[in-house]
């Protein structure tokens, strides 16, 4: 300590004292002092001395006044001008500045000599270069001053920053800032929300009891002060016990507790973020206090730790905000994170549903394709320009044609311009919207002819923007060559079934009939009866033979209607006439009722219609009873799709259609029957259609050959009254309706 | 009405008896038989009846094929021949007819009119 003001005042003789004054007797003349001066310009006076004492001192100004003022001032001697008698200092005296400044002030003086215990003179200190000197160490002090605490402030605030908890932030700047102070109690008072509260970070000196923890009510901090903290005021309580402490009486007494004689308070101030706050602006709320306590003795606290608590609570505060905004964005981060992983889970239930579907699309492709590779048939989708999409393996497995070379190749080209040119309607009917099926024959990559069943089924382009009718259409070629061949035996049995059949019926028949007219011989009455019964059951025979073999053959399609112009009446007349004998056997009059008719018809098979039809009247009419066969023109808009007929081609008038009915008075049709009895073996009453030799084919033939004919048959009747049995057929070109 | 002499022509002997007992009993007509078209063209050849009543389907050389042997000879060339064949439709009947065949009778016939539908179809009278 010694050692170091020796160093001080070392500094201070330095800095302050000009030790080589000038010196001159007290009776030295003017002229010899003046040129002192001239010589020395730097100095600014004259030390005047006796016996090597200083006994006065004269100042440049002092001199030069003289020099100017006196006219003999050649004579004068420095005693007569000197100030006397002087005030000096001894060395040893020399402190501070503040004390030698002292000196200066108390004595009115501008120059002090310095002197040693024998008054001689060492030095001078001049008033203003002391004044100059303390100004600039004044201000190189401030600057120190100022650099210690930025370096303390930035030492904290790093110790302080180190850490994001708030806990932390607290504690750090408790402990440092009562290391820094050497306060006996640095804490942190957090107001709460109902104006109670407590410390929340302490740090203190032993013996000293800890606030920390411990509650405080209402009373301690009341609303009002709050107020006045919140706007920025700071406490700084030298001596609680002073009168002018300006804190009650029941205050001072509640903290004594705690031994706490002084106490420095700064706020705490949080600034409340838009977001976090119920309004819209930033508003100061007062979070809580920083306080400093020194315990047992007072203590004047500086604007230093006055300016240090106050940037450290704001340093406080700005870790609250950062806090704040670290919960806030821990939040948002919680609550991103949810959303995430929700959009996550949904994310990856899409992924998997995906995957699912696309399973089961992959799935459901590879059974397509099993199930189009397998089937026995070529399956194709073309598209608008006739240019193969897909093709099965069928393709290869028939015709040697890859589906991958098919791909995207016109149809013309794949099939051969021959070919194309003989399914080329169809593929356009196809592109226009209309499903075709159509046979053809088809040379397959073995050389055989194969006959094929081709069905165009079209895409329709629904969309409402489609410039086509479709896209393309999906062709199925199905090899019908078993059929055909199994057509081919199916004909061919046919046609032995009808001679074969027919060849041995033919003689039975006739041996029958023959020796039926007694010319070859008569019978007992017995024999007669037998004889009979055989030739009614051939007779019966012979119809259900041919009426098999009839709809047969028109079912398959093997009998075309080959129509020509025919009179009507004359067909009548055939039937009628093939009829006779059988109406005549059961006392039935058969009349007729014609207009003039010319029918565009098969005559064979119209011939047979009537046939049947009288037949069937005759069969279940009572003998004597009158069956009436009428026929006329007449319009029938409903039957306009007659293809075979002249009338169809071109013209513009409506459909004219020949209408016959046959009339019987027989015991009539249930109306369940009525159309039911066209269905083949369906009559009335099977029993008694076996009684009168019916094949159950009759009118099922009918109604087969009137469909060939594009007409219409139908049955009308009322039981007990009789019934009529209608058909229509095409009238002939020139057949007008009356 | 003179007799006349008809020429059947057909495999099955059965229908042989009927028609040739059937044409005498009811046209008092002679019939002669043939089972096959070799025997029936041979037949007609040297026997040259008044008709030929020919069926259509027979085993080796059908009734067409007789028909038109028969056709393109001029010894039998003149005589007419009405085809005897199972129940037929319309445009076999026609065809029938265009080969220039004189009628068509299907079977089974009726033994009691098949002289007068020949006799129709041959413009003769009973």
């Amino acid at each position: 300590m010694a050692s170091e003001d020796r160093a001080d005042k070392q500094t201070f003789w330095d800095e302050v004292v000009d030790t080589h004054p000038l010196t001159a007797s007290d009776q030295t003349l003017l002229p010899k002092v003046l040129a002192q001066l001239v010589v020395h310009p730097g100095a600014s006076c004259v030390l005047a001395l006796r016996r090597g004492q200083v006994v006065g001192i004269a100042t440049r100004q002092d001199i030069v006044k003289a020099v100017a003022q006196k006219t003999k001032w050649t004579k004068l001697r420095l005693a007569k001008i000197m100030t006397c008698p002087v005030v000096t200092i001894h060395r040893s005296e020399l402190s501070t500045v503040a004390s030698v400044t002292r000196w200066f002030e108390q004595h009115h003086i501008s120059h002090l000599p310095v002197v040693d215990e024998h008054k001689r003179p060492i030095g001078v200190i001049v008033h203003k270069q002391l004044l100059l000197t303390t100004s600039v160490q004044s201000a190189e002090t401030l600057i120190a001053r100022q650099h210690q605490r930025a370096q303390l402030f930035a030492e904290i605030t790093l110790k302080i920053r180190q850490s994001l908890q708030l806990k932390d932030i607290l504690q750090t700047t408790v402990d440092e800032i009562q290391s820094l102070l050497d306060a006996d109690r640095v804490l942190i008072y957090q107001i709460l929300p109902d104006s109670t509260g407590k410390a929340i970070s302490e740090a203190v000196k032993e013996p000293y009891p800890p606030i920390v923890g411990i509650p405080f009510p209402e009373e301690v901090f009341p609303e009002d002060y709050q107020q006045l903290y919140a706007q920025g005021r700071v406490q700084a309580i030298a001596d609680v016990h002073a009168p002018d402490s300006g804190l009650a009486e029941c205050l001072v007494e509640f903290i004594n507790q705690w031994d706490i004689r002084s106490k420095l308070i700064v706020p705490i101030v949080h600034l409340l973020q838009p977001e976090r706050s119920s309004h819209e602006t930033s508003t100061n709320r007062l979070w809580g206090l920083l306080i400093a306590h020194q315990c047992r003795s007072p203590r004047q606290w500086t604007e230093f730790e006055l300016e240090l608590m106050q940037q450290l609570a704001g340093q406080i505060s700005l870790a609250l905000s950062q806090g704040q905004m670290l919960e806030y964005l821990e939040e948002r981060v919680k609550l991103r994170t949810v959303e995430l992983t929700q959009a996550n889970r949904a994310l990856q239930l899409e992924i998997q549903e995906r995957k699912q579907i696309e399973s089961a699309l992959r799935k459901s492709e590879e059974q397509i394709r099993l199930i189009t590779n397998n089937l026995p048939v070529l399956i194709a989708y073309v598209d608008a320009q006739q240019r193969y999409r897909f093709n099965n393996q069928a393709y290869k497995h028939w015709l040697g044609q890859a589906p991958a070379d098919l791909y995207g190749t016109p149809i013309k080209v794949a099939t051969g311009a021959d070919y194309y040119d003989t399914i080329q309607p169809h593929i356009e009917a196809a592109l226009n919207g209309e499903q075709v099926t159509y046979e053809s024959d088809l040379t397959f990559s073995d050389g055989r002819c194969h006959a094929v069943s081709v069905s165009y089924i079209p895409h329709l382009d629904t969309s409402p923007q489609a410039e086509s009718k479709t896209n393309g259409f999906f062709a199925l070629t199905t090899d019908i060559s078993d059929r055909k061949a199994i057509e081919r035996m199916k004909d061919e049995f046919i046609a032995v079934v009808s001679h074969e059949l027919r060849t041995p019926l033919t003689s039975l028949h006739g041996s029958l009939k023959l020796i039926e007219t007694g010319r070859l011989g008569h019978l007992s009455d017995e024999g007669q009866q037998m004889l009979t019964v055989a030739d009614e059951s051939t007779d019966r025979l012979v119809r259900l033979v041919n009426n098999v073999l009839d709809l047969q053959r028109i079912e398959s399609g093997e009998v075309t209607i080959d129509a020509c112009i025919c009179d009507a009446a004359d067909l009548v007349e055939q039937a009628v006439e093939a009829m006779q004998a059988m109406a005549q056997e059961q006392s039935i009059e058969i009349r007729t009722q014609l207009e003039p008719l010319s029918i565009w018809v098969d005559p064979d098979y119209i011939v047979q219609t009537f046939t049947n039809l009288i037949g069937n009247a005759i069969k279940f009419s009572a003998p004597g009873k009158t069956i009436q066969i009428v026929g006329r023109s007449c319009t029938d808009v409903a039957l306009s799709n007659l293809s075979q007929s002249p009338l169809a081609n071109g013209s513009t008038s409506p459909p004219a259609v020949a209408l016959f009915c046959v009339r019987d008075h027989g015991q009539g049709i249930p109306p369940d029957n009525l159309t039911s009895i066209f269905e083949r073996f369906q009559q009335v009453d099977s029993s008694d259609s076996r009684k009168k030799g019916g094949t159950g084919l009759g009118l099922t033939i009918c109604r087969k050959i009137i469909e060939q004919h594009g007409g219409t048959i139908w049955a009308e009747s009322e039981m007990g009254i009789g019934s009529c049995f209608f058909f229509t057929v095409p009238l002939a070109r020139g057949q007008t309706t009356p | 009405m003179t007799s006349k002499l008809i020429l059947v022509i057909d495999d099955e002997e059965s229908i042989q008896k009927v028609v040739k007992l059937s044409l005498k009993l009811e046209a008092n007509w002679e019939s002669i038989c043939a089972s096959s078209g070799r025997e029936g063209f041979s037949q007609a050849q040297t026997q040259q009846p008044d008709a030929i009543l020919l069926d259509v389907m027979m085993p080796e050389i059908d009734g067409i094929k007789t028909f038109e042997m028969l056709n393109n000879n001029l010894q039998t060339q003149t005589i007419p021949v009405i085809l005897l064949t199972a129940k037929t439709g319309t445009a076999e009947k026609r065809l029938f007819q265009k080969i220039g065949a004189t009628g068509v009778i299907t079977k089974p016939f009726n033994p009691l009119t098949l002289a007068s539908q020949m006799a129709r179809l041959l413009g003769w009278r009973l």
